[in-house]
């Protein structure tokens, strides 16, 4: 809000000085638009844009696009039966890999279920980005507010809270997962209809309670930095309340770190849910990608698609994400040359 | 019997070992429902048999063409439980003791031109000689038995193995016949348990070589009972401490225990103290049995079907996956048999008490999608089938329980017809399923499709691998529709009626293994007269009341009986299947040198 340095640091490296500039529109560019101009000039920003926009598109359009063309994500009224779909070892009746390609299932079908593989990998890729999504955002808030606070109460407060930060990145992630998972879903899945909102919760919340904890601390390191500036000592001194210097004082000057740490923070939440579903503690009902995989592990050389679409889906969805966070940082810190 | 099926400590310990190395996609843990809940069986091997021939006394047993030497290596999905003879009740680790360890007084061997397996003597010098009402039965042990530290095997050790064979708190998961029939079985705590004080046990009484064994009922089937582990000698002072003769039990058989670690691997050696002539059934050609546990399914398939170097002498007794069987199958190096399994869904008898519900569950069931869906192959892992009693088992009666309904077939419109003359279309059925293996949640989904299609309100109930066989032993879990296995331990009704449909004491005694809590006092009475009847007209009685049970009561319908697909690497000679028990004939083996 308060803090022009970002623009002014702008203009010291602006790459083309020669280039007659007006001055006015200088001044009324916030660091985001500033971050976003940058990006539009980033090709690897714009074609990871693009992949991940076609991504979510498809993903979005699951339903729409497996209704149109008769696919099954999932087994229920309507399907053939498997035994008209799979012969007798379980392998697919249609499409590869005994038989041509067909368009009726341009991925082939599951073996042992005879579900369209486009299907399951849309439905997955909308699991995964969901969860993803819903988990970023969950441990954003929960770790922006823990690293405000910390930062600017100092003392016993910032002690006890930097404790759990630092207690619970001690942990070990995938064994906390392995542990709590089951105790959850046993405790809330109770029967088949909860089964799977309460697995979806559990994954989501095991994601969250591992995944919020750097960005508190960085947050806590940058509100250290920022407290003693004279906007917030101003505002204090004129009887501003702490929350309001928080939020409105502390927050706005956030933002880059912030958006930095969610484009950075989605992919790993992508990758760690399929590694769950992979494990079997995530999602036993619905569709997921990481299930898929599962699945298909064993049919690396005999069926190939069926195992390397989806996992080139995630790494493909993970890369994309990926670069794209860091072309998100750079244009961010103006300090970074490429 | 057990299946083998440690899967739960194998599932688990694959997944700490990835959380040890932080990874989360190598390695695997998904792949271990290739033993879940009974494996499948095929007719091709012919069935299990009920053969017997008192007259094949003394060894050696030569195959011919087999050479001495070489390694044989083993490997598998599942861990080996435990190896403690009184305990030893999994397919895996009864038949691996059986087969090369410990010898006992009778035992099988594998006949190939039945394909089948015959009972011969073994320790003893024939099959035994009962009494009139077989309470009471005599074996002469033959001279000169040493074990591997060259002790004589002695009379007297088969009066401790049996005192420990009735310890069921120190042995939970060992066989109980000798609780059930032996004299005794009811009132002795078992050896350990008692204070290893043989004071109250009356069941064995030995003069000389002559080992007698008293029964409190009527037992013709005792000669089955002795070719378990559990009643192999044992020596009171070796076995005096039962964790440590678990990790080293004492070998009469051609092979000892070399390097053992519970549950990942065991080494066999040769056993020098181990007498061909004296044995009429197994043999000693390969050097040494390295056996590998806890490998993957897709590894162990990947493993074999390359054939290359070790992997030549390499066998596993866990079914092929379904994927790959037809890459075995054109390898030549697939074994198929069929097992006395049968695989069944019981309908709480209390709770769905109209037989037109029951029967309209039975044409509604997706007998051939279920096998799909959870990788079973129709006609080799699962064959269908409709009367309790599997093939091979004496007395069998072919015959429908269902009128007009073939094995294996769905009809939808034929359920809901009965549903509605019922008066019972949505009747809701709750079923159990294991959400952490997705081979059978994708086998629920099947079936919760095909019980809605034909007019049922399907409530499939979340549990887990490790807790499902707890909970579908309650009695008052709130599931009406149970889904068991039951595999036969010896080939005769007596080791289907009694447990699996006759009444227990539900509050006492829980189902026990009559999963569908069937309750009729009439059959109850039959299955008791039938077993006081004389021996020989025992096998078609059970035939009959077969029958009887199905047509009249309908208790439960069979899903399938067992079968399995093994395959062996190309210098491995000898694996056929034991159709007793649906593993590798032990006895057999010898490697192309």
């Amino acid at each position: 809000m308060t803090s022009l340095n970002t623009e002014v640091m702008e203009e010291g490296f602006d790459p083309e000085p020669g280039k007659p500039e007006p001055v006015k529109e200088l001044a009324g560019r916030s660091p985001t638009r500033i971050a976003m101009g940058r990006l539009a000039h980033d090709k690897v920003a714009v074609i990871c844009g693009t992949i991940l926009f076609v991504m979510v598109l498809m993903a979005l359009l699951a339903p729409v696009i497996s209704n149109a063309f008769g696919l099954y994500h999932k087994i229920g009224p309507g399907q053939a039966a498997l035994t008209d779909l799979l012969e007798f070892d379980g392998l697919p009746r249609v499409g590869p890999p005994l038989h041509p390609f067909t368009w009726d299932h341009p991925l082939g079908i599951e073996p042992g279920t005879g579900l369209d593989n486009l299907s399951l990998l849309l439905y997955g890729l909308r699991t995964s980005l969901f969860i993803a999504v819903l988990a970023t955002l969950i441990s954003t808030i929960v770790g922006v507010t823990f690293g405000l606070v910390a930062g600017y109460a100092t003392g016993a407060v910032d002690a006890v809270m930097s404790f759990v930060i630092d207690f619970l990145l001690s942990f070990p992630f995938i064994l906390g997962a392995l542990a709590l998972a089951p105790i959850i879903t046993t405790r809330f899945g109770a029967n088949s209809s909860t089964l799977g909102r309460a697995e979806f919760l559990t994954l989501v919340g095991v994601l969250v309670l591992f995944g919020w904890m750097g960005l508190a601390r960085l947050i806590r390191g940058q509100v250290f930095s920022l407290r003693e500036r004279e906007f917030v000592l101003a505002a204090r001194v004129i009887g501003v309340p702490t929350r309001q210097i928080l939020f409105k004082e502390l927050l706005p000057n956030l933002v880059a770190p912030i958006v930095v740490a969610i484009s950075l923070a989605l992919p790993g939440f992508v990758a760690a849910e399929a590694g769950l579903s992979f494990l079997g503690i995530g999602l036993s009902e619905g569709t997921s990608l990481g299930k898929t995989i599962n699945a298909a592990d064993g049919y690396y050389d005999k069926y190939p698609l069926y195992l390397w679409v989806p996992v080139g889906t995630i790494m493909v969805l993970v890369i994309a994400l990926n670069l794209l966070g860091d072309s998100v940082r750079d244009a961010f810190d103006p300090k970074t040359r490429r | 019997m057990r299946l083998k099926q440690p899967i739960i400590a194998v599932t688990v310990a694959g997944l700490f070992a990835l959380a040890a190395c932080g990874g989360s996609d190598d390695g695997g843990s998904g792949t271990s429902e290739g033993n879940q809940e009974g494996e499948g069986a095929a007719q091709e091997g012919g069935n299990t048999g009920d053969a017997q021939d008192a007259t094949r006394v003394d060894g050696p047993v030569e195959i011919e063409g087999a050479t001495p030497g070489g390694t044989i290596k083993v490997i598998s999905v599942a861990g080996l439980n435990t190896m403690h003879p009184s305990e030893a009740y999994y397919q895996n680790t009864s038949t691996i003791l059986s087969g090369l360890v410990t010898r006992a007084l009778t035992q099988y061997v594998y006949d190939e031109e039945t394909k089948s397996m015959v009972l011969i003597p073994d320790l003893a010098t024939d099959l035994g000689t009962p009494n009139e009402d077989f309470t009471e039965w005599k074996f002469e042990l033959k001279p000169g038995i040493k074990y591997e530290d060259g002790t004589d095997v002695k009379a007297e050790d088969f009066i401790f193995s049996t005192a420990a064979s009735m310890d069921r708190t120190q042995f939970p998961e060992g066989p109980a016949y000798s609780n059930d029939y032996l004299v005794s079985g009811d009132t002795y705590e078992g050896y350990f348990t008692a204070g290893k004080t043989l004071d109250g046990f009356e069941a064995v009484t030995v003069e000389g070589n002559t080992i007698t064994y008293k029964a409190r009922k009527p037992f013709p089937d005792m000669p089955y009972w002795l070719t378990f582990p559990a009643m192999s000698p044992m020596n009171e002072t070796a076995a005096a401490d039962p964790a440590a003769y678990a990790r080293h039990p004492m070998a009469t058989g051609p092979y000892k225990f070399g390097e053992y670690t519970p549950e990942k691997t065991l080494q066999l050696v040769r056993n020098d103290q181990w007498d061909t002539n004296t044995d009429p059934g197994r043999t000693q050609y390969p050097d040494s049995y390295e056996m590998d546990l806890q490998v993957e399914s897709a590894q162990i398939d990947q493993l074999l079907l390359s054939d290359s170097g070790d992997a030549q002498t390499t066998l596993t007794y866990d079914d092929v996956l379904n994927e790959n069987y037809r890459d075995f199958d054109a390898s030549g190096r697939l074994v198929v048999g069929g097992f006395p399994l049968t695989s069944y869904w019981a309908p709480d008898y209390r709770k769905i008490t109209d037989i037109k519900v029951r029967q309209a569950l039975a044409w509604a069931y997706p007998y051939k999608d279920a096998y799909l869906s959870a990788g079973l192959i129709e006609g080799v892992t699962a064959i269908p089938g409709e009367t309790l009693m599997p093939p091979g088992t004496s007395g069998r009666k072919e015959f429908s329980p269902l009128p007009d309904h073939e094995p294996g077939v769905t009809d939808p419109a034929a359920a809901k017809a009965l549903l509605e003359e019922a008066d019972a279309v949505g009747y809701e059925i709750k079923f159990l399923y294991a959400k952490d293996d997705p081979k059978l949640v994708k086998q629920k989904d099947v079936i919760v499709k095909a019980l809605e299609e034909a007019g049922f309100k399907a409530t499939p109930v979340p549990s887990t691998v490790a807790d499902l066989s707890t909970v579908r032993a309650d009695p008052d879990a709130d599931i009406n529709v149970r889904s068991p296995g039951w595999i036969a331990d010896w080939p005769s009704g007596s080791s289907w009626f009694p447990p699996v449909i006759q009444s227990t004491n539900l509050d006492k005694e829980g189902l026990g293994s009559n999963y569908a809590a069937f309750n009729e006092p009439a059959i109850d009475q039959r299955i008791e007269d039938i077993q006081l009847l004389p021996v020989d007209e025992q096998p078609a009685a059970w035939g009959e009341l077969d029958e009887e049970v199905m047509t009249e009561y309908f208790p439960l319908f069979v899903t399938r009986y067992g079968g399995v697909a093994q395959a062996h690497g190309s210098k491995i000679n000898g694996h056929f299947v034991d159709n007793t028990i649906g593993q590798p004939t032990w006895k057999n083996l010898w490697v192309t040198q």
